[in-house]
This record gives C-alpha cells, structure tokens and sequence, in this order.
C-alpha cells in the first residue's frame, strides 16, 4: 500500500525532503516537482536506499525549467498526466511543502 | 462506498508554533474534524514537535495561545496524539508534553501508523 | 471510478498555484472525477477580486473562471481563512461568484466523499 511523497521543496532551503525520508517506507513512491526539483543535486537523495524499491519521478518541464538535469538511469521523467496517475494508483498522498 | 466510510485521517503538524499560522490552521482542521466525529489523529514532525512541548508562554509575544486548547482534545475525540522520536532527538528534547496522551513513536512506527490513515493533511 | 478532492493552500502570486492548476486542469481532462477544491490558508487569496497580478504574469482566476464554467468544479472557500486576509461575503463583496462560500466542515464532506485527496 504505497504512498506517494510529492516533493515540492528544495532540501537546500527547507527541511521538508528530510522528513519525507524520516517516514519513507518500502515501495512508496516520490515525484520530485516545483523546487523539489532541486534535490536531485543534494546529498540527501543518496540516502535513499537503493534496495528500497523507491520509485523517483520527476516532472519534466519542472526540472527542465531550473536546469535540472535528470538521469534517467536514476529516476523516471514524467508529466502531469502521469503525476494524476499516480495519486490515483498509489494508497495516499503527503504533499511536503 | 466512498461515500459511506468515515476516512481514517492524519494531520501532520510540521512546524514551530508562533512565526506562521500552520499550527492554528491545522488546529482549526483537528477541531472540526474530531467535532464532525471524522476520525482523525494528530502527528507531530520536525519542527512541528515544539508544539507540543512543555513550558511554553505565547502570552510573552502576544500569540494568543492556541496550544492551550491542545488540552482540550479529548473532548473532540482526538486521542491518538503520535510524535517523532527522531525529530525530539535531533532538537536535544525529552518527552515533557504540556498534554498528557501523547505516544512517542520511533522513526519507523511513526511512518507505520502514518501510513495506516487514508487521508494526510500537512501543515 | 476513483473520486479526487484537492485543497489549494498557495497564493496566486505563486508559481505553485500555476502548478495547482496544471494538475486539477489534467485530471479534469483526463476524465477524473474531481468532487471540488478547498481553498485554505494562502490559496484563499485566489477569491479576491481586488488582488492584482500583473497583466503580463500567469492569471489564476482566468483558469479557475474556466475550469469551473467548463467541469462545473465546486471551488470551496473557507471564508474563516478568507475574512483574515481581507475578503468578506458582505457589502462591499469582493470574493470572486465562481467561489462557494464555505467553512471547515466542507473539507470533512470533501475528505469522506473522496477515494485521494491531493494538497497543493
């Protein structure tokens, strides 16, 4: 019963990120969007644990807006469709903003 | 279906009482919520923890201290009050509450019980 | 088919909004059942009809007024958030008609009718 974590803050200048990681369980799902975008670059990401099964998205246009680079070896790029998608087809949602 | 169940929901307080207004907004919530009988919880998180920590004065900075009306939760059937271990730890804080039912939750239960509500709300 | 509520608590001066909108507006148009907005907090200030946003930025009432001509979406207003940051549903009336005048209890309705609810 995953949840989907949307991340709207960047870590950099908010403790937000942190805390959805504080209550990050296996499976859930994290779309990185807004200035979420901006953890793609902070240390924190890499505390993820690989083996988690987290699945990490980022919506395109938000990162592509902030000169966010997505490696799509790490993370899924997705749209705005994709990001209803998933609110629907995940358990709940926390916004952390 | 949906319309027939109450949905277990979770207020999730995340910020410091006095320099914004989320603390009271989300209290405004867990008030209507528990007098409408809605199921709710109430979890603190982050700076959110300081909320509920004991020997607070809003008065002396002409808050109007809504934190006092933390006591009151049992009359609105709020009476699971969750807390972070981690957050309290990473502020040097002990578990000295100015209410009494409040249950601190190691970093792990505390996502577990968070995750077992249908509905969150973060403030 | 899975129900959706939304609750809006940024302002229209905020690219967050833009963001708001981006998703009930796709939700909408992919054919999702969204039961209503509430607007809380910040996100009241999208009702006032004397906020000015610059002519050349991003105009959220004209994609609110859209959305809810177009899918007759609900746009709840929690008028204790509202009368704090100077709107008021007494003369002189300046919360923009396409909003509902609400209160908290709304939000319970919304919570219970809804299979996601999705704060912004």
């Amino acid at each position: 019963m995953p949840t989907l974590h949307i991340v709207r803050q960047s870590a950099f200048n908010s403790d937000d990120f942190a805390q959805c990681l504080q209550v990050l369980r296996d499976n859930d799902v994290i779309a990185f969007i807004d200035d979420g975008c901006y953890n793609l670059h902070h240390q924190l990401i890499n505390t993820i644990n690989s083996e988690a099964g987290i699945q990490l998205n980022v919506i395109d246009k938000h990162a592509q807006a902030r000169a966010i680079t997505i490696d799509e070896s790490l993370y899924t790029v997705i749209n705005m469709n994709d990001l209803v998608n998933l609110t629907l087809t995940t358990s709940r949602v926390i916004t952390w903003q | 279906m949906s319309d027939t169940l109450n949905k277990l929901t979770a207020i999730l307080n995340a910020k410091a009482p006095y320099s914004n207004t989320a603390g009271k907004d989300a209290l405004d919530i867990a008030l209507i919520f528990g007098s409408f009988e809605q199921p709710t919880s109430l979890f603190f998180q982050g700076d959110g923890v300081w909320q509920l920590m004991q020997g607070q004065d809003g008065a002396i900075i002409s808050v109007k201290d809504y934190l006092k009306t933390f006591a009151a939760f049992e009359f609105y059937d709020l009476e699971n009050i969750y807390i972070c271990q981690e957050s309290l730890t990473q502020r040097g804080l002990t578990a000295a509450f100015h209410i009494e039912q409040v249950k601190v939750l190691a970093k792990k239960e505390f996502a577990e019980k968070l995750a077992s509500h249908h509905t969150v709300l973060r403030f | 088919m899975k129900k959706l509520a939304v609750v809006v608590t940024t302002p229209p001066y905020s690219n967050l909004s833009v963001t708001a909108l981006d998703y009930i507006e796709t939700a909408l148009k992919s054919g999702v059942e969204l039961i209503g907005v509430f607007f809380y907090q910040y996100g009241v200030i999208h009702a006032n009809q004397q906020a000015q946003i610059a002519s050349d930025e991003f105009q959220c009432i004209d994609q609110w007024q859209a959305l809810q001509e177009t899918y007759k979406l609900p746009l709840h207003l929690c008028i204790t958030a509202a009368e704090k940051r100077g709107l008021s549903d007494e003369e002189p009336n300046n919360i923009h008609p396409i909003f509902t005048v609400s209160g908290l209890g709304e939000l319970v309705e919304l919570v219970n009718k809804a299979d996601r609810l999705v704060q912004f």
